[in-house]
């Protein structure tokens, strides 16, 4: 035991003890910012140095005590110290930060405060370090940090995750996640020990969606009942504390509707008990317009009919409906049951796409409603991951092989072995799954998000599709030249189901007949991207390229020399519409025409990314087709760039949700936008304009000649 | 910080319904494409409940049908269960007859009262037929057999119109009168009212309705009574189809009597013993005023039964009567009037009359006048209308006409001297001297039209 | 006009130099002179009837334009030039006189109708080129209205943005707006933006930016604040007049560069947004005045021809029966 005197008094210590510990055993407390207990000390803030008789003073956090030391904590000198360093921190730091402002507990600023500090007296520093948004629970504020290592320290030592640490060095020091990567790509698995240990604003919890989640008769779960899932076995008690009013148990009775389909949300659900009801109540009926070249009176009119009544040769055949749950919906029979153990609402809640089906509770249902940050604690969590998978493999993952035409007719003990053998594969926003020209080596099968599937050409990269759930990509690189064509990159988070080189090569021995089936597609596959090529040139002029019109096939141009304003062309659309144009006559001009706002057919076709259930898509003749089972939930019309997608109201009779068996006239919304009047022949807008004024023309052949003049000068 | 215009942008500042709202140019646009008709509707509304069917008429009425311009149904008569209510011809002969052309017109292509007499054309002249209403048969005259006695392709005055018949072919005038027009245009040394007469054309030839005194006209020959008839003196007139002028009485001259034109200079006395002529008439009447003339005499004059041979007054190689005779009185009534006839049948009657001998009788036969009454039958014409013009304008052969034979009506080429199409030359269409209807066979036509109010309309 | 009408002019020659000729033949020929009642008459006035009836149906084909009678074009065509050829045909038919009354209503009305149209026809010829040159920022007309609200409440912002609040009040939106605005249901408030494609194509979907907040102080801020309320709101509202400040284009630029100098260059910015909006304004009022040009001779064309067709019908019928 050693013996030393603090601030007069004495005490005994066993060896090894440092001063600060000491202190604190025997009731004295010691300010310090960049000392936890529960982390090996560093003594980089300097704030806990005393007077121990040395030539200077000592960091108490990591001297260790001394027989006979004389220590003062509270000497003239050592306040002034602490006085001092309060100042110079105070003075570069944004007060108040963050988290003086939150929860008033900035440790630096309440030191400061104590201390009696007011405004420093030094200039701030110059060099802004920024802050950092992207991680989705824990807000960076790098201008807040004081470089005290908790985080590090956190990171590293209490959670072994390793993925913090310091970069630069100067005034721009700093910490880093990674290789100074932002905190949401990096390997940072969200668990919170960072955001817990940093004494100031630095690093704060973020509160999605303003708040959080109303709870209303139902209740915020306990720190204790969320540790006992198992999901949240490894998660930091702190930092569930924090993010409690982000995870909600609602209890539901039987008949109550959970989310209802086309809503926008930020929440996923997870069933703990009780049987739930998936399905989409929209007609599965894409809009038909009909009457046209049949007879001269019979009336226009648009109806919602299915593909039994109207088969469209664009269409996909025999598909499921994919939605944001772990089952996806037949065509024909859009129903599907969620149980214990079911994650829905995915896509809703990390991306903020709308509910893509309507969810309704069978039997009285438990299920966790949460946010963003909890869901991405869950998923980040290898039990919950591990969970999820099997759930996906059981029971989507052969609707979704079997969706593929070529798989079809597997045998089923065969989509057994693939079920066991597949890879399930997150992505995060950005990340190339496949990079073209890369050895090819396997078949993706997209489980949920959306990825971009582009080529490279001299002018640039060409979009050639956006593939959402149950859509697959990489055939082409399995069978033929085995080089990738395409690059393929995630557009959000994406996860896809990936099947290796080796079973697909198994799975061609064993079926010949496959692989004529894929072969086949891949021919077509490849002749449509070849096509698509072949339009491309490479003369492009600024403001055609500015407006966009180098991106589309197809444009409704308005020739203003000879145009009335007199409205014949959208009388025309609306009447061939049921009186719901598509087209309107404003927009920008190109020369002396109007490039009318109307669909573009464009070659990058943003109004595809992020559809919920899918349902906008095109096949290989270019045109965009609605299918079905759009929910009208808007999200394309608010992604084409020019507004050329309008919603469509219908008045239809749906079943009742407060009385069952009932119906009751409702108005549900389709996504329209031009259909170059295909059932008529001719764009009727085209048809109806009295002057000659209106074309539907390919711009890169109509707009040619300009460019050939432009090139010559 | 530029303002960014995007095509989304613009976009979404517009209404997707905008095309279906109502804008007030639509409104003003509806308002006026109901009210404008409506209006127009009303207008004929109102001049139906007004009964003025004037609005529906296309021109003003004729002049002479201007008092019915409110009574359309006078001549638009509708015949039951029928949608046409033109004017019916039935309407036209209610008050007027139109008799026919001529009997051997083919029926069907008899025109229709409309055709020619064209209504609604403002204040004209509904006789006033254009001539294409006549050319439409007459440009190309067909018959069904036999030789057409007209000419055949007549368009117009100008064109195709033949010469005035008495004017073709050498044409002689019938008449007996001798005259000699020339002769007596010429100053004339002895006239009854002092030598050097010069006689005008209006000495003789006046229009029936004519006033005033015969400058050579004789009284007592003018009251006195004759025997013959006028059909014996005047070829019969063949124009009684033309429709009557009203200047009537002045549209033609009056057939020259002597009475009144040659009385006065040509005496018909026969004897020294007596002033008065011998009456201007047939010869058996002369007979018998002179054998009474002479009875009266010698009753009243018993001596000049004693007749004594004049001496000097025997022409030579004619026997000598005895110096003096006494005869009975029935002879010397025959002697004075056998020498009175010779005087007159050899001399005075001769002079302008054609006396032809009958056998078995003493008396000459004088043979008609067969003065032509009306030259031209086919058309009309009427002096009062040219008396402004003299008449040797028209009449130059007048003056140097030696023969009666001579036809002096002038050839159409002096009508059209005035008579040409053009506004600064007198009317020539058909219809200022031609007739279509056959007014000899007009029949009279009942009135019955009653006038009713004019304010009111049918 | 170009060549592709050129089928249609010849073909209108060839009716109008026939039945010319036709029409002198008959004229010389008739006994009563030409006249509606006879037979070329009739001729005459049927076939000019049934053009003007088919020029009259243009105005039904245009309410049913998708059912396939037959291409817009093709009709306006045809409306065009047998229209025209309706008045002489008329005319012929007429034999020139006007007649009685009904008969001078209908035949002054073919005048005013198809004189109308011809006037119409040049508009269009020319008009449009005018606007397409005059008007760059054109829009729709029917929207105007809703686009000078949306310019005044962009500059309303743009002068708080500046100036702080001033007061004014917000418009309320209502319709259905093109552009996928309708799509739009309520999201939650601090939605994060969608994470689509990267580099939207060509750019062709700049996002725009909310305009930079300067605020400046009351006093630096007095001379756009006067400005504003005394003459340019006003101008946003009712731009009446086209000679008044700023309704010409030489006296906006000399009033905006005066509050430049006044003004501080931290708010140039918002001025030159000023100025633009002023110079769209201008620009909507020239597109109303020139489209009133072009659509207002309507107003007495079709009323007028429906009339002439009502009447003409009537007098059709009437003289017939007569």
């Amino acid at each position: 035991m050693i013996e030393l005197t603090i601030d007069g008094k004495a005490i005994q210590v066993p060896p090894g003890t440092t001063v600060f510990d000491a202190a604190r055993m025997n009731g004295i407390s010691i300010p310090t910012l960049c000392h936890l207990q529960s982390q090996t000390p560093v003594g980089v803030c300097r704030l806990c140095v005393v007077d121990t008789g040395a030539r200077v003073l000592g960091a108490a956090c990591v001297r260790p005590v001394e027989p006979g030391m004389k220590v003062q904590t509270n000497s003239e000198k050592v306040l002034a110290a602490r006085k001092t360093l309060l100042e110079l921190l105070m003075a570069d730091h944004p007060s108040p930060c963050a988290r003086q402002e939150k929860s008033g507990d900035c440790e630096l600023e309440v030191l400061a405060k104590e201390a009696g500090i007011g405004t420093p007296r030094f200039p701030r520093r110059t060099i802004s370090r920024g802050q950092d948004d992207s991680s989705l629970a824990i807000a960076v504020d790098h201008d807040a940090c004081i470089l005290c290592d908790r985080c590090i320290r956190g990171c590293d030592e209490i959670k072994s995750n390793f993925v913090l640490g310091r970069m630069k060095k100067g005034y721009s020091a700093g910490i880093a996640f990674d290789l100074n990567s932002p905190m949401g790509d990096s390997t940072c698995i969200s668990c919170g020990e960072c955001m817990v240990s940093c004494p100031t604003g630095a690093l704060t919890n973020k509160s999605v969606a303003g708040t959080a989640l109303s709870t209303g008769a139902d209740s915020a779960l306990s720190v204790e009942e969320l540790h006992k899932l198992p999901v949240f076995a490894g998660v930091s008690g702190t930092f569930l504390e924090l993010n409690r009013g982000a995870i909600v148990r609602r209890r539901f009775r039987k008949g109550d509707v959970i989310c209802r389909e086309g809503d926008f949300g930020s929440t996923a659900f997870f069933i703990l008990e009780g049987k739930a009801r998936v399905s989409i109540s929209t007609p599965i009926a894409h809009v038909k317009t009909e009457g046209g070249a049949v007879g001269f009176f019979k009336r226009l009119t648009s109806s919602l009919v299915a593909r039994e009544q109207d088969k469209r040769s664009e269409e996909a055949h025999d598909r499921t409906i994919p939605i944001d749950a772990s089952v996806d919906l037949a065509y024909g029979n859009p129903v599907a049951e969620l149980g214990p153990g079911d994650l829905f609402g995915e896509m809703t809640c990390m991306n903020f796409y709308p509910r893509s089906a309507t969810v309704r509770a069978e039997t009285d249902v438990v299920a966790y409603e949460m946010l963003r940050n909890v869901l991405d604690i869950m998923q980040k969590n290898k039990t919950f991951r591990a969970q999820i998978d099997q759930n996906y493999r059981r029971r989507a993952l052969e609707s979704h092989l079997r969706g593929v035409p070529m798989f079809s007719e597997l045998s089923p003990d065969f989509i057994e072995h693939l079920k066991e053998n597949v890879e399930l594969i997150r992505y995060a926003p950005g990340q190339v799954i496949v990079r073209q020209g890369d050895p090819a080596d396997s078949l993706y099968l997209v489980r949920i998000g959306f990825v971009k599937v582009t080529e490279e050409y001299p002018g640039g990269d060409l979009v050639l599709a956006y593939l959402s759930r149950g859509d697959y990509f990489g055939e082409i690189g399995l069978l033929g030249g085995g080089f990738r064509t395409a690059s393929c990159i995630a557009l959000d988070h994406v996860e896809v189901v990936k099947i290796s080189g080796d079973d697909f090569r198994q799975m061609v021995e064993r079926f010949p007949t496959i692989r004529s089936g894929l072969e086949k597609v891949a021919n077509e596959r490849r002749a449509a991207n070849e096509q698509r090529l072949q339009m491309v040139e490479s003369v492009p002029l600024d403001q055609f390229l500015s407006q966009g019109l180098m991106e589309a096939q197809s444009l409704l141009i308005l020739d203003l020399q000879n145009c009335t304003r007199c409205d014949a062309c959208v009388n025309a659309c609306a009447d061939a519409h049921n009186g719901v144009t598509r087209l309107v006559r404003d927009g920008l001009r190109f020369e002396n025409y109007l490039v009318a706002t109307s669909c573009r057919q464009c070659r990058d076709p943003l109004c595809m990314v992020g559809c919920p259930v899918g349902s906008i898509r095109r096949r290989n003749s270019l045109e965009v087709i609605i299918e079905d089972w759009c929910i009208g939930c808007g999200l394309c019309a608010r992604n084409c760039p020019y507004g050329n997608i309008n919603l469509h109201p219908f008045e239809v009779f749906a079943d009742d949700p407060e009385t069952p068996g009932r119906k009751k006239a409702v108005v549900k919304q389709k996504a329209t936008s031009c259909d170059l009047c295909t059932h008529l022949k001719e764009p009727s807008c085209v048809y109806a304009c009295p002057h000659d004024a209106a074309h539907r023309v390919d711009p890169r052949k109509f707009f040619g000649q300009m460019f050939g003049q432009a090139a010559a000068k | 910080m530029a303002r960014t215009r995007t095509t989304k942008s613009v976009a979404q500042r517009i209404d997707l319904n905008y095309f279906k709202r109502a804008t007030p140019f639509k409104r003003l646009r509806l308002l006026l494409v109901v009210g404008i008709p409506l209006l127009a509707l009303g207008w004929l509304v109102w001049r139906g409940v007004m009964r003025d069917s004037r609005v529906y008429s296309s021109g003003n009425l004729s002049n002479s049908h201007a008092v019915f311009e409110r009574q359309c149904a006078a001549c638009h008569v509708q015949k039951a269960g029928e949608f046409s209510e033109q004017a019916a011809d039935s309407a036209c002969l209610a008050c007027h007859d139109g008799p026919v052309h001529h009997e051997e017109q083919v029926k069907a292509d008899v025109p229709k009262c409309a055709t020619c007499h064209v209504e609604h054309r403002g204040r004209i002249d509904i006789v006033a037929g254009s001539n294409i209403s006549c050319s439409q048969c007459h440009s190309n005259l067909k018959v069904a057999a036999g030789q057409l006695p007209y000419a055949a392709h007549i368009q117009s005055l100008e064109d195709g119109h033949p010469e005035v018949a008495v004017k073709r072919d050498n044409f002689k005038d019938p008449g007996t009168i001798l005259l000699n027009h020339n002769v007596h245009m010429k100053l004339i040394r002895r006239g009854p009212n002092g030598p050097l007469v010069q006689m005008e054309c209006w000495d003789c030839h006046r229009p029936e309705a004519a006033k005033g005194s015969w400058p050579y006209a004789d009284a007592s020959y003018v009251d006195a009574k004759v025997t013959y008839e006028s059909k014996d003196v005047l070829l019969p007139v063949k124009a009684g189809w033309l429709w009557p002028r009203h200047s009537m009485g002045r549209a033609y001259m009056a057939p020259v009597q002597f009475s009144t034109a040659c009385a006065a200079c040509h005496l018909l006395t026969f004897d020294k013993r007596f002033d008065v002529g011998v009456p201007h008439d047939k010869p058996e009447v002369v007979h018998a005023f002179l054998v009474k003339k002479f009875q009266e005499y010698i009753a009243a004059h018993p001596a000049e039964v004693r007749v004594v041979r004049e001496p000097a007054r025997d022409l030579t190689g004619k026997p000598l009567l005895p110096e003096v005779r006494v005869l009975t009185p029935a002879q010397w009534v025959s002697e004075r009037t056998a020498d009175a006839e010779q005087l007159l049948w050899r001399k005075t009657c001769k002079q302008c009359h054609a006396l032809n001998a009958v056998k078995d009788s003493s008396l000459p036969h004088v043979a008609e006048a067969r003065l032509t009454q009306r030259w031209m039958p086919h058309a009309r014409f009427d002096h009062d209308a040219h008396r402004g013009f003299s008449c040797v304008g028209c009449h130059p052969g007048a003056l140097a006409s030696k023969e009666t034979s001579d036809v002096l009506v002038p050839d159409l080429a002096n009508c059209k001297t005035c008579h040409a199409p053009g506004p600064e030359h007198a009317e020539s269409r058909c219809f200022e001297c031609h007739t279509y209807h056959d007014w000899s066979k007009r029949k009279e036509v009942k009135p019955t039209f009653t006038l009713p109010a004019l304010s009111r309309g049918k | 006009m170009d060549q592709t009408q050129r089928g249609w002019v010849i073909g209108s020659l060839v009716v109008f130099t026939v039945s010319a000729v036709a029409y002198v033949i008959y004229a010389e020929e008739s006994p009563a002179g030409p006249s509606g009642g006879s037979f070329m008459g009739l001729v005459f006035g049927i076939s000019g009837f049934s053009f003007m009836i088919f020029a009259a149906l243009l105005g039904a084909r245009k309410r049913v334009p998708t059912w396939r009678l037959g291409r817009a074009q093709a009709w306006m065509r045809g409306h065009l030039w047998l229209g025209l050829l309706s008045l002489p045909l008329i005319f012929f038919h007429g034999g020139f006189h006007f007649g009685g009354a009904l008969t001078s209503v209908v035949m002054w009305l073919s005048i005013i109708v198809v004189g109308s149209g011809v006037y119409g026809a040049v508009l269009q010829n020319y008009l449009p080129r005018v606007m397409t040159h005059d008007v760059p920022l054109e829009t729709i007309y029917d929207e105007i209205g809703n686009v000078r609200r949306a310019l005044r409440m962009e500059a309303d912002k743009l002068v708080e943005n500046v100036c702080g609040r001033l007061g004014l009040v917000k418009e309320e939106e209502e319709g259905q707006r093109a552009g996928g605005f309708t799509a739009l249901r309520p999201i939650a408030a601090s939605a994060v933006p969608l994470r689509t494609s990267a580099g939207v194509s060509a750019g062709a979907s700049a996002v725009a930016m909310a305009p930079e907040i300067v605020l400046l102080s009351e006093e630096e801020s007095k001379p756009l604040r006067l400005f504003y309320f005394s003459e340019m709101r006003a101008f946003l509202e009712a731009p009446a007049w086209q000679r008044q400040s700023l309704g010409d284009p030489e006296r906006a630029k000399n009033a905006f560069a005066a509050l430049r100098r006044m003004m501080p260059p931290v708010a140039h910015p918002a001025l030159d947004d000023l100025l633009s909006i002023c110079d769209e304004t201008r620009q909507l009022m020239r597109q109303e005045r020139l489209h009133r040009w072009l659509h207002g001779w309507l107003l007495a064309h079709i009323p007028l021809s429906l009339a002439l067709i009502l009447l003409g019908a009537i007098h059709a019928f009437m003289a017939l029966r007569y």
